[in-house]
């Protein structure tokens, strides 16, 4: 080619074959591309547009950009940090009893018992029921008109009368959170179970001629093993719970007193109650800010992790 | 190191019954190999013996202790599996010395341990390294020394060689048999690989269908089957077998050729027997003597040749290391060895001296 081009302009090809020439990558990828564009990018642009914009769907002369103000509005709202308190909270306690109980179930289930075919798709089944009838369904629970479960505390001495906990200003988060647990475990019994099976049997043969109790043998070799999927699974779950706000919606509104309001809620409240779209578009930024924040944390660490082996 | 001892062992899954009764005494510092087909129990027989496997019936005694019940953590064995099953987020060394921190031995005891055994197996520069950066035959290594670290009363080895490739499977076995002899420890090694099992054993056990078929040396087996199934199992290229009607001074040939034999018992008489003779007791003979036998098929080996003939439209292998027949025409002489014959009778089983070891040698 190089040498082509040297012998001047009557080898050169006409400039329409090079045009086509160097686009020949563009044009195979931009079907890709524009649908990426256009689905992914442009809703998420829009999104961080109306967080420097005032809209208010009440006020039709809203529109206008007003720069940082948004965020300046953000930095004094005592609400919203009740509410990355409330978030933090909600988040780490579903996450930690859901992978707690989801494990021991994972392990109950990883050992063969008659009918455990029947057990493993019942367990599953928390997991298929829409958010929002689980929510209503808990709510319902709590309540002492129509649920058992504020008598059944009351029978055990937990509560001195039959109250509904959704509306008890310090234990309110319990409730979501209880239906939360409920509703997720299935995730992880289903996931670590799976990692569970995929573990060689065996090293547990193995171990157990070294000498290896059950419980030595869980923590040298299943803890190990299931690592990198309870890393991936809690960095996942975290994520997603943090953002969910479907069941306090459904199950207290934030209330009482924004008692339970998450930073999720609060964005929904702000969008759907108050139907002022840029401060909610602000707050959802600065809460996606965090999670990617969070998220390059623990790929970070899983990094340093693996790099160890 | 310790004696193992076997009684009336039984294993069944359900209904289905796989070991029907074992006995088997294994003294101290004895290697015993465990041989037969696939599902032949063999290695099942180790797993329980290991405590993998419950026992549905029958004992099994570790230095004249019942361990029945014991977990296999309890029974001081060491067992080398054939996936190795080494701890893959372990170092080399980390996996040789789990057992001895499990037993809080001293960290500089461990440590000793592990350096006598690496450098016993040549794994010193692959100490720090996982198992994933070791090749086949290092991990086999690994596999050894983490059972050798620990002075166990006894080793349990289950197919160890068999994923290794035909070079490194010759030279390991050569390792174990060196190891057991400088290590004086009893050994229980189950195999398919009936080479393996001759060349490593004090002792084989010849299993079939969750039987012991027979209990003897090596050169036993090979010299004195008991049964039909010994016979053809033990060997390489198998024996042959000629079916017949036993008659006074020989057999008839299902093809009614008559093999003149010294002394048929008298209750075999009209009895179906099986008239068996290995590949290198059948003589070639140049000149023609002997009865006439068609040459199908030459398999030269290197060190010798193996020649598929058909005898009286019977097949026989024939063993020879004399390349002359290589030359040979289609048609050649054959004359079994009167004193290399092995005769069964109707239910597979030997009958008497027809091969006496001392003939034989």
């Amino acid at each position: 080619m190089s040498l082509a081009g040297t012998m001047g302009g009557h080898t050169r090809k006409p400039w329409l074959k090079r045009l086509a020439d160097t686009s020949e990558p563009y044009l195979y990828s931009a079907p890709s591309l524009i649908l990426i564009v256009t689905v992914m990018l442009v809703p998420l642009a829009l999104g961080i547009s109306y967080a420097f914009r005032d809209i208010q769907l009440l006020n039709p002369f809203s529109g206008g950009f007003i720069g940082l103000d948004h965020f300046r509005a953000l930095g004094e709202d005592t609400a919203f940090y009740r509410a990355l308190k409330n978030t933090l909270w909600w988040t780490g306690a579903s996450v930690f009893l859901q992978f707690t109980f989801g494990l021991i179930l994972a392990l109950l289930l990883d050992k063969p018992f008659w009918g455990r075919g029947v057990v493993q798709a019942l367990v599953f089944l928390p997991w298929a029921v829409p958010s929002f009838l689980a929510g209503l369904n808990w709510a319902w629970l709590f309540n002492p008109v129509i649920g058992p479960l504020p008598h059944w505390f009351f029978a055990l001495g937990l509560i001195d009368q039959p109250t509904n906990l959704l509306s008890d200003p310090h234990y309110a988060m319990w409730g979501p959170i209880l239906a939360n647990v409920w509703w997720g475990i299935p995730f992880f019994a289903i996931t670590l179970l799976a990692a569970l099976q995929a573990i060689p049997r065996d090293l547990y043969e193995a171990a157990s001629i070294d000498g290896a109790t059950g419980l030595q043998r869980f923590t040298s070799i299943t803890l190990p093993f299931l690592a990198p999927t309870i890393a991936i699974t809690v960095l996942l779950r975290t994520v997603w719970i943090s953002n969910f706000a479907d069941l306090i919606v459904v199950m207290t509104g934030g209330g009482p007193a924004d008692r339970t309001q998450i930073v999720a809620s609060y964005i929904f409240t702000q969008a759907f109650r108050r139907l002022d779209f840029g401060y909610a578009s602000a707050i959802a930024l600065v809460l996606l800010a965090l999670l990617m924040a969070y998220s390059m944390l623990i790929i970070l660490l899983r990094q340093s992790l693996l790099s160890k082996d | 190191m310790a004696s193992i001892s076997i009684k009336n062992l039984k294993k069944a899954y359900g209904t289905f019954s796989v070991l029907h009764g074992v006995d088997l005494d294994i003294a101290d510092g004895e290697f015993v190999v465990l041989v037969g087909p696939s599902g032949c129990g063999k290695s099942t027989l180790l797993r329980m013996i290991a405590g993998l496997e419950g026992v549905t019936e029958g004992e099994i005694q570790i230095d004249g202790a019942r361990v029945n019940d014991r977990h296999p953590k309890d029974r001081d064995i060491a067992m080398v599996f054939q996936s190795y099953a080494l701890y893959p987020h372990m170092t080399v060394a980390e996996n040789m010395s789990y057992s001895l921190r499990l037993r809080k031995v001293a960290k500089d005891v461990a440590a000793r341990a592990v350096t006598a055994a690496s450098q016993k197996l040549g794994l010193e520069p692959f100490l720090a390294r996982r198992p994933k950066a070791l090749s086949g035959g290092q991990r086999q290594r690994v596999a050894m020394g983490r059972a050798i670290v620990r002075q166990p009363k006894a080793f349990l080895f289950d197919e160890p060689l068999s994923n290794l490739d035909a070079r490194l499977r010759e030279q390991m076995r050569a390792e174990i048999k060196k190891m057991h002899a400088d290590l004086k420890a009893t050994s229980i090694y189950v195999t398919h690989d009936q080479i393996e099992a001759m060349t490593l054993a004090d002792r084989i056990v010849a299993m079939h269908g969750g039987v012991v078929q027979q209990v003897g040396s090596p050169l036993d087996l090979y010299d004195r089957p008991a049964n039909l199934f010994v016979a053809g199992f033990i060997g390489s290229p198998g024996m042959n077998f000629l079916e017949g009607r036993a008659e006074k001074d020989g057999i008839r040939l299902r093809d009614e050729s008559f093999m003149a034999m010294g002394d048929v018992p008298e209750h075999l008489l009209g009895q179906q027997v099986t008239l068996g003779i290995r590949p290198e007791h059948v003589v070639l003979d140049a000149h023609g003597q002997g009865m006439p036998a068609h040459l199908d098929l030459v398999e030269p080996t290197g060190f010798g040749i193996i020649l598929h003939l058909t005898l009286n439209g019977l097949p026989l292998k024939v063993f020879t290391l004399d390349r002359a027949v290589l030359q040979a025409g289609p048609m050649v002489a054959v004359t079994l060895a009167q004193e290399h014959l092995h005769l069964f009778g109707p239910d597979g089983s030997r009958i008497g001296g027809t091969s006496d070891p001392a003939a034989a040698a």
